[in-house]
């Protein structure tokens, strides 16, 4: 198999692809090497690695690791009684569970405390009922909650696609000859789809060990904190602790690297219906566990922010932001943002795509760290990065304070969940359709073009969508390198929110996840489901 | 193949639209205050004077950050701080210039900083709300500082890493010295104090009766009984002149160096102006610092408000410090 994969290119393609892996590599390492540099310029170089100064690392570590496992779970769990069983209503099912990922953490966490903390709406709907008060959510536990309901889509999503792509043939010879369910789920489903798990577990890795939203809000004094109580007045400890950040990200990558080098996951091919797995008696129990799951990841925070948005326009206390109409600017260019940063974000990971999957080298390999590290960094060091960058180098100053500058911000920031989907979707194209190509003389750019793009599209626009959600609710890069006036829905969100005027801010969170929700519909699941 | 076509048009789009907008002929203001309290202002102004603007709302902190890392080649041309933290961080670094006397001499005597670098516009106050249903008036404090009084244990929240709180702190290590100060922190870290980002939630915790009583600034309850007014957060003021309730300003400043500075030094002028000031009393709930212009009738009159007699002047000084000496406490 090695051989014909790197047969598939010439010597001089694999040069130009290295070139081009290069070069992506290179803008992506830029917020490393800021970090990096400012670093080794402070008065004690290395001090992040210092014992004391672990003690936030390791709280996050511990809390990202557990966020980890529990989404995973239940990612899996819900893709599979998707995709694999007679589950009533599945089709809302299907549409409803991704659409958690689109609630931005910091509105998600405060709407989250007013619904479920002590005194919070939940209480006051049981209080008749005889609950005397909700136990506080707070620390570990609650950005465990909390952190889990927002990031289970990133497992769901992948796992679901793939197990769309499986034929369900063994499992269907597995319960045949006598296996359960179970046995089914963990002897044949489990190590098939493992590839898809482990891709959307390390991106909720790097999303809860990076957040700052909800941990900020949970009170968890996770390092997202310490990076934003220093920023201002011992920046040099703020700089070193968003490096570590970056560190802990390509220890990561590299750990995750070695346990992948096991054999590729088996090609696919589309298949006719599956055999759904019969729930019988543990039908009301699956259907319930995944109606709270959608009821308290998306249906409460919807709840919440519609009952201050309507009291605020009842009681006429919004601000007058909405109704000068001056939140369709933000609306639209929140949209046409998002959208052109997807796309060139799929563009510029394929080289690095290509060279991990196809032609194992270093130069992908680094590539792909620095991509994947992007995305652990905190936003304010990418744009700080990226500030510097632009305004010390002549002839990039032209671009600062520009769009272009704010999409390659967001491409570095969120290049890595763009990649991780074309990745897995890549080496699921099976390479003698390559070589078939290739033997009646197809060049290869058409080869790309007409084999395997079409083949990879879905994870291709799956990843692309991933993109598309993460740049619409980002904030600290987007306030300090979108162009003077250039406001987004988050931007309009989170100013709303800092001066208490809690009826705009939620009539602007309502506009970003319905508009989320509808572009991924349009975008995303109509066309990654063909 | 659609794909290649959208990728050539993602790299020309932005660029092209890059092209138009750096053309910098209008005023760059960078807002550490939200758009929904100077939004209108920003626009009456342009409309007034035909000065075009550009507004980039933010974080102070962040802001200063920017502008620090930006240096000299910083679009900006006047900047807004929430809190006198951030204003003083730029200050220190001569990263502003001294406004003019008239301007300086507009506002009420307290609130214009010796050195000139930047002026109050409004000011916030420091007070203690407390959740009515389950906190007695009379077990109400006499003091920030019997906070620390076991009576208290438990029952009150703050936010260490706002930057309202690290102000109020600092005033306290310029009026009582920092002995005090560090003693006060360490003191109500050891009575149990709840620890929260920051005023918003401070005042959502205490209307929820998740903690009983905070350290925040009056405007937050305000806002928030504006939207719920059936919700029991009461602010409370502690009598005389104690330190617990300062008057903190939001300021604005020029950009030392900035190409537009008669402008932006205009604009300065226009938002200490009586119609400006008035449009803050009234809207924002904040105190209006420009002389003669009276707070909104929800407010006491300022003059009648015993505020501690301390140096804000200095306030901008010595947050490094300050941030040290909460972080040495353990509550950041």
């Amino acid at each position: 198999m090695a051989s014909s994969n790197a047969s598939s290119l010439s010597f001089l393609g694999r040069i130009w692809l290295r070139a081009a892996a290069a070069v992506v590599a290179a803008g992506f390492s830029v917020p490393f090497l800021y970090l990096l540099s400012e670093n080794l310029g402070s008065e004690e170089p290395f001090g992040f690695l210092g014992g004391e100064a672990l003690a936030p690392l390791g709280r996050s570590l511990g809390l990202a690791a557990s966020v980890s496992v529990t989404a995973s779970v239940i990612g899996t769990g819900a893709a599979w009684l998707v995709g694999r069983t007679d589950l009533p209503g599945r089709r809302i099912f299907k549409l409803l569970l991704p659409l958690p990922l689109v609630i931005p953490s910091f509105i998600g966490a405060f709407v989250m405390i007013a619904a479920f903390a002590p005194g919070g709406f939940l209480e006051s709907i049981l209080g008749p009922l005889g609950v005397e008060s909700m136990p506080s959510i707070r620390g570990f536990a609650g950005s465990l909650i909390v952190l889990t309901l927002f990031t289970y889509p990133y497992v769901y999503l992948p796992v679901a696609a793939r197990l769309r792509q499986l034929p369900s043939s063994l499992e269907e010879s597995a319960r045949l000859l006598g296996s359960g369910a179970w046995q089914t789920f963990f002897r044949i489903v489990l190590p098939q789809a493992r590839s898809s798990i482990l891709a959307g577990t390390l991106l909720v890795f790097l999303y809860s060990i990076s957040d700052f939203g909800v941990v900020q809000l949970m009170r968890y004094e996770a390092l997202t904190r310490v990076i934003y109580a220093t920023r201002l007045f011992d920046r040099s400890t703020s700089l070193a602790l968003s490096l570590q950040l970056g560190v802990v990200a390509l220890l990561v990558v590299a750990i995750e690297r070695v346990i992948t080098q096991g054999p590729r996951q088996s090609s696919s091919g589309r298949t006719s219906r599956a055999l759904l797995v019969p729930l019988k008696r543990s039908k009301a129990l699956a259907t319930t566990l995944l109606g709270l799951l959608v009821g308290a990841a998306l249906m409460v925070p919807i709840a919440v922010l519609g009952f201050w948005a309507i009291r605020g326009l009842s009681r006429g206390t919004t601000s007058g932001v909405l109704v000068t109409g001056s939140i369709a600017g933000p609306t639209f260019n929140t949209a046409w943002v998002a959208i052109l940063s997807a796309v060139v974000a799929v563009g510029a990971v394929l080289p690095v795509v290509y060279l991990t999957v196809r032609h194992r080298s270093r130069v992908g390999d680094v590539s792909n760290a620095f991509v994947v590290g992007g995305f652990a960094l905190p936003g304010l060091a990418v744009a700080l990065a990226l500030v510097y960058l632009t305004v010390s180098t002549p002839a990039l100053s032209g671009i600062y304070q520009t769009l272009t500058l704010l999409v390659v911000a967001y491409v570095i920031h969120f290049g890595a969940q763009a990649m991780r989907s074309a990745q897995v979707a890549l080496s699921a194209v099976p390479t003698t359709v390559e070589d078939a190509a290739k033997v009646l003389g197809v060049n290869r750019l058409h080869r790309f073009l007409r084999v395997e793009l079409p083949l990879m599209r879905p994870g291709l626009v799956a990843g692309g969508g991933l993109v598309l959600l993460n740049v619409m609710k980002e904030l600290p890069a987007t306030l300090l390198l979108a162009p003077a006036g250039f406001q987004t829905l988050a931007m309009k969100i989170w100013q709303a929110s800092e001066s208490s005027f809690f009826s705009d801010a939620a009539i602007a969170a309502l506009l970003l996840i319905a508009l989320s929700g509808s572009l991924t519909w349009l975008l995303v699941i109509r066309r990654a489901e063909v | 193949m659609k794909m290649l076509r959208l990728v050539v048009l993602a790299v020309i789009v932005p660029a092209a639209l890059g092209a138009c907008s750096s053309s910098r002929q209008a005023l760059t203001i960078y807002s550490g205050r939200d758009e929904a309290l100077i939004g209108p202002l920003l626009e009456r102004f342009s409309d007034d004077t035909g000065v075009a603007i550009d507004v980039r709302y933010g974080d102070s902190a962040d802001l200063a950050l920017l502008i620090e890392q930006e240096g000299d080649a910083t679009p900006a041309d006047v900047f807004i701080s929430q809190s006198p933290g951030a204003v003083g961080y730029l200050a220190a670094q001569d990263r502003l210039e001294v406004l003019p006397d008239d301007i300086l001499g507009s506002v009420l005597k307290e609130y214009e900083q010796s050195s000139g670098h930047w002026v109050g516009l409004t000011a916030r106050q420091r007070v203690l709300v407390y959740n009515s249903d389950e906190v007695d008036d009379s077990e109400l404090p006499g003091s920030v500082l019997d906070l620390t009084d076991p009576t208290y244990e438990g029952r009150v929240a703050i936010a260490p890493a706002n930057g309202s709180f690290q102000d109020f702190i600092t005033a306290m290590r310029q009026t009582l010295g920092d002995d005090v100060a560090r003693q006060w922190l360490e003191d109500i870290q050891a009575n149990g104090v709840q620890t929260y980002p920051d005023n918003n939630s401070i005042v959502d915790a205490v209307a929820r009766g998740e903690v009983e009583m905070g350290l925040v600034n009056h405007y937050y309850n305000v806002r928030y009984l504006d939207e719920d007014p059936g919700a029991p957060s009461r602010n409370y003021q502690f009598p005389g002149d104690d330190i617990g309730s300062i008057m903190l300003a939001t300021t604005a400043s020029v950009l030392e160096g900035s190409d537009r500075a008669e402008d932006g030094e205009e604009f300065i002028r226009y938002l200490l102006s009586a119609s400006a000031q008035e449009y803050f009393a009234d809207s924002t709930f904040e105190y209006p610092l420009a002389q003669g212009v009276e707070p909104s009738d929800e407010l006491a009159p300022l003059d009648s408000l015993a505020h501690p007699d301390y140096d804000i002047q200095r306030l901008g000084e010595g947050l490094e410090e300050t941030v040290n000496m909460i972080r040495e406490s353990g509550l950041l």
